[in-house]
């Protein structure tokens, strides 16, 4: 096991610089998610910590030791690739044997710990099946075989579940993380799902254009996101955005409606759909006509036109609204941003 | 019938289909098919062209069996196969091994590579007969002759005469099986070598265990192809040669040459040629059906 560090990491292709010296420190044990939307530059942080691509400037070091000249193989890693990179010639015990090729560990210790791994996996009858017989799930836990057999301090997960259906996606998911719960060992995984980041890591990294955003624990980047496009990242349905002038005890916004709130000049006026219920339009501080109305079950998402500006607020499961009906939308928590930079005022 | 009065979508694509392939289905049942099997007819006939065909039972067979210059153009020609397929291939996949991770004047070393097989096979042919002569036209001789090496019989000799001919017909060959082996390659995700990086497997082991077996739908097209090429070489031998051609002394002449000869070369053995021919046919087909059930299995 082994922590983890960025260091004004760079990447350069060419002129064009597409990670612009990021800084991470990732403890000892720790689940990291990288998120972000495409082009982030998640993939190359990975792959640069992977030793798949060279670093253009800055350091990395795991567990201590800068690793920046260090070949992937001494790296003590190992990875999971978004197409599982399993080679389909070869059976399961073959590939999942692959890691091992250079461990300087007897035959029979080779055999034993492949079959703990399948063991630990639950594919131990599939062991000389060729990948070609088994579903999208087996697959992709054949890769992870491979990266656990060789005990590596730290785990890469490169988009593992993007191939994966709906619901192979959510039940490999909660795998992982019992996986993770049971060996401990440190685990930084990309992905651009904000579902599954937030329902994995002990920490998110958001990033944007080569940047971090924000960095912090699943609740923190929730409840409060350091600017406007964390706070739309991550949840879903998005935060709705309202333009606001504050003027130290109240903000008005462009509908006139006036919530109390103590930021001054022109901001944006933050509030999560689950924080903004539909109740009687003459006593809240908000009123709009229901645009659309699509019930989830539970609750049923109200995207409301207030003033020229469409809200989405959440209204229960029944006897929600319907369309055409006008309704008073009372905020409960607000997030406050500058209007300017989008970043967090707090 | 429904099929005609109100035929399905389905039955309406098949009838096109049988349309459009109706034109060159007769075409290849006239021009190669029935000529073929006429061929079998004839090895087992006495033909000149001109008289009318008189059966002669297995003569022909038996003619062939016991003509010492068949069995010395039989074995030329498996010795074009046997050196011809692998070196050729082993030459095509090393440059396609290297090509693929060159970036710089990429597109020129492959057209490069690729030049000799759109050439015609005559005119060079043509100009590897000059390079083999000896001094003062030839180039090789000429460049021994200046480093202080004796000359060598390139195509004069028994014995360096057939290598001489099949290396410009390996040479003709390899542009195009180099783009296949590289089409091959490119089509293994780059995820496979990745893997194996951070695996920290040796680069030969990601050869013989990822890379090669992977290419094998590739290598077992390029076998069957090439193999099929050198078993049917004949411009290659016709042109290096045309003072006596296959010679010296038989030493260079293929299967098809003999052929050709048997048949045109002025005593217009139509019947013997079929045999010739058959016999041909048969073993491009037994070599064909075991190179594909070998390379298919395992």
């Amino acid at each position: 096991m082994a922590t983890v560090s960025l260091n004004k990491l760079t990447k350069r292709y060419g002129k064009t610089e597409v990670l612009h010296g990021i800084d991470l420190d990732i403890a000892d044990g720790e689940f990291v998610v990288l998120v972000g939307p495409s082009g982030c530059g998640k993939s190359t942080t990975l792959r640069m910590i992977a030793g798949l691509e060279d670093v253009s400037d800055g350091t990395v070091e795991i567990g201590g030791r800068v690793v920046n000249r260090v070949e992937p193989k001494d790296r003590d890693i190992a990875m999971v690739f978004q197409n599982y990179a399993i080679y389909p010639h070869m059976s399961v015990r073959r590939n999942i044997g692959f890691g091992l090729k250079t461990a300087k560990i007897s035959k029979e210790e080779k055999a034993k710990r492949i079959e703990a791994t399948a063991e630990t996996l639950g594919m131990t009858q599939y062991l000389d099946r060729k990948p070609s017989a088994l579903s999208g799930g087996q697959r992709q836990r054949v890769a992870i075989g491979r990266a656990m057999v060789r005990q590596p301090s730290v785990f890469l997960f490169d988009e593992p579940l993007s191939n994966l259906d709906a619901q192979l996606r959510t039940q490999t998911r909660i795998e992982i993380k019992k996986l993770h719960q049971r060996l401990g060992t440190t685990v930084i995984f990309v992905t651009h799902d904000q579902v599954e980041a937030m329902t994995l890591a002990d920490r998110i990294v958001i990033m944007k254009d080569g940047a971090i955003m924000q960095i912090g624990t699943p609740s923190e980047v929730y409840h409060s996101p350091a600017n406007t496009f964390v706070a739309r990242f991550i949840g879903a349905p998005s935060m709705n955005l309202l333009p606001a002038s504050g003027d130290g005890s109240n903000l008005r916004l462009a509908s006139g409606a006036a919530i109390p709130g103590s930021a001054r000049g022109d901001v944006l006026v933050g509030i999560r759909p689950e924080d903004l219920h539909p109740g009687d339009p003459a006593s809240a501080p908000m009123q709009g006509k229901v645009i659309l109305a699509e019930p989830l079950g539970a609750e049923t998402l109200l995207y409301v036109d207030v003033a020229g500006a469409e809200v989405i607020a959440s209204g229960p499961g029944q006897g929600a609204p319907g369309p055409g009906d006008v309704i008073g939308l009372s905020p409960v928590t607000l997030h406050i941003f500058d209007a300017e930079t989008g970043t967090a005022i707090r | 019938m429904s099929v005609f009065r109100d035929p399905t979508i389905e039955q309406r694509r098949i009838r096109w289909a049988w349309t459009f392939l109706a034109l060159p289905i007769v075409f290849y049942v006239t021009i190669r098919f029935w000529p073929t099997a006429d061929a079998f007819v004839l090895s087992f006939q006495k033909w000149n062209l001109l008289k009318p065909r008189e059966w002669v039972g297995f003569d022909n067979y038996v003619t062939l069996w016991n003509d010492p210059v068949f069995w010395k153009v039989f074995r030329n020609t498996f010795v074009y196969l046997i050196i011809g397929t692998p070196v050729s291939l082993v030459i095509a996949f090393i440059v396609a091994w290297h090509l693929d991770k060159v970036r710089f004047l990429h597109g020129t070393i492959r057209a490069l590579y690729f030049l000799p097989f759109m050439t015609s096979a005559v005119a060079m042919a043509w100009v590897w007969r000059w390079f083999y002569q000896p001094v003062p036209i030839g180039l090789f001789n000429n460049m021994l002759a200046s480093l202080g090496f004796s000359q060598v019989a390139f195509l004069n000799s028994t014995s360096n005469a057939l290598p001489a001919v099949l290396a410009p017909a390996i040479w003709a060959g390899l542009g195009f099986q180099i783009i296949i082996f590289m089409a091959g390659l490119r089509a293994i995700p780059v995820s496979y070598y990745e893997a194996a990086k951070i695996d920290g497997v040796s680069g030969l082991t990601v050869l013989w265990e990822i890379t090669l077996p992977l290419l094998k739908p590739t290598m077992v097209f390029l076998v069957v192809f090439s193999s099929i090429g050198f078993l049917r070489i004949f411009d290659q031998v016709f042109n290096m040669t045309t003072n006596d051609p296959g010679g010296p002394l038989n030493a260079t002449k293929p299967l098809v040459l003999l052929i050709y000869q048997t048949a045109f070369g002025g005593s217009f053995e139509m019947g013997y040629a079929a045999a010739q021919t058959v016999v041909l046919f048969l073993i491009l087909l037994i070599v064909s059906l075991i190179q594909l059930r070998i390379l298919r299995d395992r």
